[in-house]
């Protein structure tokens, strides 16, 4: 039983069957523009823009989406607090002295780093759930293989890929197994529960890996894992509004870089 | 017309070889009491072989020899009459043709795909990229899934893991094909489904060995079973003898097939019983019909419609079938089941369909057989073997050749000539 996870959301997305380059000539542009912006208005317009794309033609759930962002969300908020404080610059807006070695400012300097610091993170968030949402690894190992990744790191990725299901799959079954026997249910017990589990994996994982090896040489294993070469072909209806939008987003740039003092 | 002929002399020829044997072999795991305690015995090329046993006896071990990953302690395994040798390259040549399909497909699937995984064997015995593609559409179209190459495994059901494992191994083109327990773990339509599927490989000339210790799919579908207790054979014949031995069916912990255990029964209740054991619903009725009436015959008996869906507009079907309410629909072959579902008819049988099919012809009604070339044949060679033992006469239309029955009546001339009520 594989509850939801992203190569799962992957798997069924409707971007699914486009062409892994296109998708990610998307993402990578984006995120590369969000890291290149001297603004937060390239990041927030890249978030907003492929956030309603991933939600609108690509039907992911927006709770699901929400849920995901939360993650970066609390980490960025926390970091960002910190920075207010740590970075200078600027007038002076809010001042903390409460002893006299204790000096915390807040400048106007310090917030707008902030803010685009926090755009940056959450614009090149996106581009990257953009990527964990809509291709799954299974079309991400062709395109390694193509530029380059040596063989045999791809081939033992995709062994690993195929067995975290199944040892995941084990995992649940010992678990369930063990909270329906009360095995969680006080710390000690808890910690015992979990130190099997952790046991009893190694040991399905070793039985797993000379299965393996089993099956290997059963289909005449020499040294050859195939990969998927059958991805539908590159196709202009995709990749034109991409570079349309990219295109769009480095005009935006442009102009935020020549006349950045107006903006700022 | 129906070929039945050309297909039975390569049968019999095919039946006086050997493809596969064992020499008083014996295997004891390192450190541990033998577990394979002197077994011989041969296979013929297109048999159906049951190793049925309870758990231990050595099913999965000795499974494991034939295709040499498991190398006997002594003895010889000799595969189309040549010892196997088990140096690198003899073992390849080998498991090219022994394909094993394990218990647990989870533990055979080893890549993250569907397509890599089955094309995982024609890779690696060096076909060039075409052929591989080729080598892999066909194996997914003959286990019927086709369209599922960009599939991840954890995504698929067990019976669909069941059949990527077998589509794994059909890639190789291997003329012996050895399944260890092939209906674990799936419910019983897809266990039908499965023997089904063995079927049709069996009709398309493989050499089929299962082990199972289920006796009740064992006993109509094999050809020759053998018992296997504690590290020895204890019966090996064909399954109505070999499960028709009570003391050997209680020694290994078995059960006498329901089927065999009526007609058991019968006998002792003064029921004369045939020769030859009943197989199926239909072999019974049979029996019980001549008891009561004489005869099994119906004056008016239904008729059987084939179609074979790789030659014929199936598109067409819907209405044929509209215009014959009174119709029920088997499917045989997985193709023929696909077809159905695209064509969104309700199939009533999927598994022994012919024989279903007769039942209702001598009820008087009427079925459709939707079929795949491969197996047309089969058809009416069943129905043909059934009509010269009843004495009966079923029609059997071919919908490929003509809307118009009937095309042709399978009747033995010996039967019409003994037997002059029959139609």
């Amino acid at each position: 039983m594989i509850e939801i996870n992203l190569d799962s959301v992957a798997q069924q997305s409707t971007f699914r069957h486009i062409h892994p380059v296109t998708k990610l000539i998307l993402a990578l542009g984006s995120l590369i523009l969000c890291l290149i912006s001297p603004s937060p208005v390239v990041p927030l317009i890249s978030g907003i823009v492929l956030s309603l794309v991933l939600i609108i033609p690509g039907r992911t759930s927006p709770r699901l989406y929400g849920e995901l962002l939360l993650g970066p969300a609390i980490f960025t908020v926390m970091s960002i607090v910190v920075l207010l404080f740590l970075l200078g610059g600027g007038d002076v807006i809010w001042r903390f002295n409460p002893v006299s070695w204790i000096n915390l400012t807040i400048t106007t300097g310090s917030i707008s780093q902030s803010t685009l610091v926090l755009f940056r993170v959450f614009g090149c968030s996106i581009s990257l759930f953009f990527i964990a949402l809509t291709t799954p690894m299974t079309d991400l190992f062709n395109g390694m293989k193509r530029i380059g990744i040596p063989i045999e790191i791809i081939d033992l990725m995709m062994i690993i890929y195929r067995y975290i299901f199944i040892i995941y799959a084990q995992a649940i079954e010992i678990w369930q197994a063990q909270v329906m026997r009360l095995g969680y249910s006080r710390v000690r017990e808890a910690i015992q529960s979990f130190s099997m589990l952790c046991g009893m994996l190694f040991i399905s994982s070793w039985i797993a890996g000379e299965d393996l090896v089993r099956a290997m040489d059963c289909r005449c294993y020499n040294g050859v894992f195939p990969t998927l070469d059958i991805a539908e072909p590159m196709q202009m209806r995709s990749l034109l509004p991409v570079i349309a939008y990219l295109t769009g987003l480095c005009g935006i740039l442009l102009v935020l870089t020549t006349n950045i003092g107006v903006i700022l | 017309m129906w070929d039945s002929a050309g297909a039975d002399n390569k049968y019999r020829s095919d039946f006086v070889k050997i493809i596969l044997e064992a020499r008083d072999v014996r295997y004891h795991y390192p450190g541990s009491p033998e577990v394979i305690k002197g077994i011989s015995f041969h296979i013929r090329p297109r048999e159906k072989i049951a190793l049925v046993g309870p758990n231990g006896a050595g099913k999965s071990t000795l499974l494991q020899m034939f295709n040499g990953m498991i190398h006997p302690t002594s003895g010889t395994i000799l595969f189309d009459n040549e010892p196997v040798r088990y140096d690198s390259s003899s073992l390849r040549q080998l498991r090219k043709r022994v394909g094993f399909v394990l218990q647990n497909s989870d533990r055979q699937i080893i890549a993250p795909t569907v397509y890599q995984d089955v094309a995982f064997g024609p890779a690696n015995l060096g076909y060039d990229e075409q052929a591989i593609r080729q080598s892999v559409a066909l194996a997914l179209r003959q286990v019927g899934l086709e369209g599922f190459e960009r599939r991840v495994p954890h995504h698929l059901s067990g019976g669909e893991k069941k059949r990527v494992a077998i589509a794994g191994v059909l890639a190789m083109d291997p003329d012996v094909l050895v399944f260890d327990e092939p209906t674990s773990g799936l419910d019983p339509s897809g266990s039908e489904d499965l023997m089904e599927l063995l079927d049709e490989l069996n009709n398309d000339g493989k050499t089929l060995i299962i082990s199972t210790h289920d006796v009740e799919l064992a006993y109509p579908w094999a050809d020759r079973a053998i018992l296997l207790l504690d590290g020895r054979i204890l019966e090996e014949d064909v399954p109505d003898v070999a499960f028709g031995n009570l003391d050997h069916v209680r020694m290994a912990h078995l059960s006498v097939p329901t089927l065999l255990e009526l007609s058991q029964e019968l006998g002792r209740r003064g029921f004369a019983q045939p020769e030859r054991k009943p197989r199926s619903v239909l072999d019974m009725i049979h029996i019980i019909e001549n008891h009561i009436h004489g005869s099994c015959g119906n004056p008016s008996p239904g008729t059987i419609t084939v179609c074979n869906v790789d030659e014929w507009d199936t598109a067409m079907l819907p209405a044929w079938v509209d215009a014959r309410p009174d119709i029920v629909i088997g499917a045989m072959g997985t193709r023929a089941k696909q077809c159905a579902a695209r064509e969104h008819l309700a199939l009533e049988f999927t598994y022994g369909v012919i024989d279903k099919c007769i039942l209702r012809a001598l009820r008087g009604q009427d079925s459709l057989i939707l079929t795949v070339g491969s197996m047309v044949g089969r058809v009416g060679v069943r129905v043909e073997a059934y009509c010269r033992e009843s004495g009966n006469t079923i029609t059997i239309i071919n919908l490929n050749t003509t809307n118009q029955p009937p095309v042709t009546r399978l009747i033995n001339e010996e039967v019409k000539q003994t037997d002059p009520s029959s139609r």
